[in-house]
């Protein structure tokens, strides 16, 4: 290799390295603050109703301090280059997905669309071709989102909650039937989609045992 | 959808199926794309690999022509055509690959890229005896006027440069047969090792190159024993190079005469149908 062409290979690799560094950095940040979402996140498995709020007031800062996060990764990455790094943060960013569709659906029952998970994440449509919430890392949250309500069934009628899992059941058949509209590869995402049946037949069974024993004020 | 709609939650069944329908939408758009940039792909290596055999055929069938630049010229000739027929084929990926879409699908082209690398270095090589450079690289995938199809991406041109190495060494065996033949072998050895080195400092970079490394190690070390065995043979006898590989030579050539293989069999069935016309 003579010297120029090594000279020219050598400056594209400092700028990636370059960038690779500074990615790490925030995404350890990034990290943390997602692992504290959802360390307070976990407790609602043992929180009373009348609680919640108060439990999820506290999550609320956090939440908002991944704004700066995602904006100094925006920064970073240079145009059009949001697919060549995104696998360097997408495990933080699903679970941050994950949380904030928790959140939202403790406080109204519904599913949180993307581009408002987007919103409260702070990542900006103008970003779109160095830093988005791409459609899988939004899915892959919203399976977590299934996972973790399955198990809040069963955890919700031990503190006497008889209605949650009712509210629940209807709530992750319906994310099923939007899952079963995907035509998807046979990637992650489609193991983590045929997980979800597990999930419901879980909380189909929590249900079962609440109606049967006249337990849920509906079937009173 | 109106962005109204966008930024609700999603409170109702309709309007959570309302959501995953552009969301398969957007998926099938990104899989059928893959798909379509996949089979370009494996076109594109189909044709890369099928240059390589004609590259390696052209600088070993001649075996009248014995100076090597001629034969160098003629591979890049020949190559000049089916390069340019690959070229295009990256030119008719490029409205796939705009925007932030290059690196979505970078994977998926990275294959045939790194093939059509190997080939073009090959044909390189031959004309010129030099490694080419990245910059020489990005021309091709070039307009006329300079604009890329896409930036090509460092480590697809490393990797493909690495597999060349493979290439050479099955150039270097094959020509050692041939007149002049050592002399070149021990040439490439130099080159691949030069080669070997400048990719080693490179690694901490690229795992893939890291584990190609391994394959040009290997190939090194079956040049160094081809050059080898040559050098410990010729040191028995205490004549020229070239006179050897005439000695060599006219050996084959008179066992070509009495059988029906070799080179000189076309010159021998003609003189033998002359004898056949006088019989009837």
């Amino acid at each position: 290799m003579d010297s120029d062409n090594l000279e020219k290979i050598n400056t594209i690799l400092e700028a990636d390295v370059e960038i690779r560094e500074k990615i790490k950095e925030h995404v350890a940040e990034f990290d943390k603050k997602a692992r504290t979402l959802s360390g307070i996140l976990n407790r609602i498995h043992s929180t009373r109703a009348e609680q919640l709020p108060a439990l999820l007031g506290t999550a609320q800062p956090v939440l908002t301090s991944c704004k700066e996060t995602t904006a100094a990764l925006a920064d970073i990455i240079p145009p059009h280059q949001f697919w060549k790094w995104k696998d360097m943060w997408s495990n933080c960013l699903r679970s941050a997905v994950f949380s904030v569709a928790l959140v939202e659906y403790l406080q109204s029952g519904a599913l949180i669309s993307l581009p408002q998970v987007a919103e409260t994440l702070g990542i900006k449509p103008e970003w779109q071709d160095r830093f988005m919430l791409s459609v899988e890392d939004y899915l892959h949250g919203v399976i977590n989102l299934v996972n973790e309500l399955s198990r809040l069934a069963v955890n919700a009628v031990t503190l006497g909650d008889f209605d949650q899992p009712i509210k629940i059941s209807l709530f992750v058949k319906d994310v099923f039937a939007g899952f079963a509209m995907l035509n998807l590869k046979n990637d992650l995402l489609r193991r983590r989609y045929d997980s979800l049946k597990y999930d419901i037949k879980k909380v189909e069974e929590v249900v079962y045992d609440v109606s049967l024993r006249k337990l849920a004020p509906s079937s009173k | 959808m109106t962005t109204m709609t966008a930024s609700r939650t999603l409170t109702s069944r309709d309007s959570i199926l309302h959501a995953f329908e552009s969301f398969r939408d957007e998926l099938d758009d990104f899989n059928d794309r893959r798909e379509r940039l996949i089979k370009s792909s494996r076109d594109i290596t189909n044709l890369s690999k099928k240059l390589i055999f004609l590259l390696h055929r052209t600088v070993t069938e001649d075996a009248a022509e014995a100076d090597d630049r001629v034969l160098g010229l003629r591979a890049a000739a020949r190559a000049r055509g089916k390069l340019e027929e690959i070229q295009s084929l990256f030119a008719a990926m490029r409205p796939e690959l705009t925007g932030d879409r290059f690196w979505h699908h970078q994977r998926n082209i990275s294959p045939g890229l790194q093939e059509y690398i190997e080939a073009l270095s090959f044909a390189h090589y031959l004309e010129h005896r030099t490694l080419i450079s990245y910059d020489q690289v990005q021309a091709t995938l070039s307009d006329p006027d300079g604009t890329p199809f896409f930036t090509l991406p460092l480590e697809d041109y490393l990797l493909g440069l690495s597999d060349l190495t493979g290439e050479l060494m099955r150039f270097a065996i094959a020509a050692i047969p041939r007149r002049g033949g050592r002399q070149k072998a021990s040439d490439v050895c130099t080159f691949v090792r030069a080669c070997k080195a400048d990719f080693e400092a490179l690694t901490p970079h690229s795992k893939e190159l890291r584990k190609k490394q391994h394959v040009t190690a290997q190939s090194l070390e079956k040049i160094e024993d081809a050059t080898y065995a040559v050098v410990v043979r010729t040191s028995e006898y205490d004549l020229p190079p070239e006179l050897l590989d005439d000695l060599v030579a006219q050996t084959l050539s008179r066992a070509a005469d009495l059988s029906s293989f070799g080179e000189d069999t076309r010159r021998k069935r003609r003189i033998d149908s002359m004898y056949d016309e006088d019989e009837a």
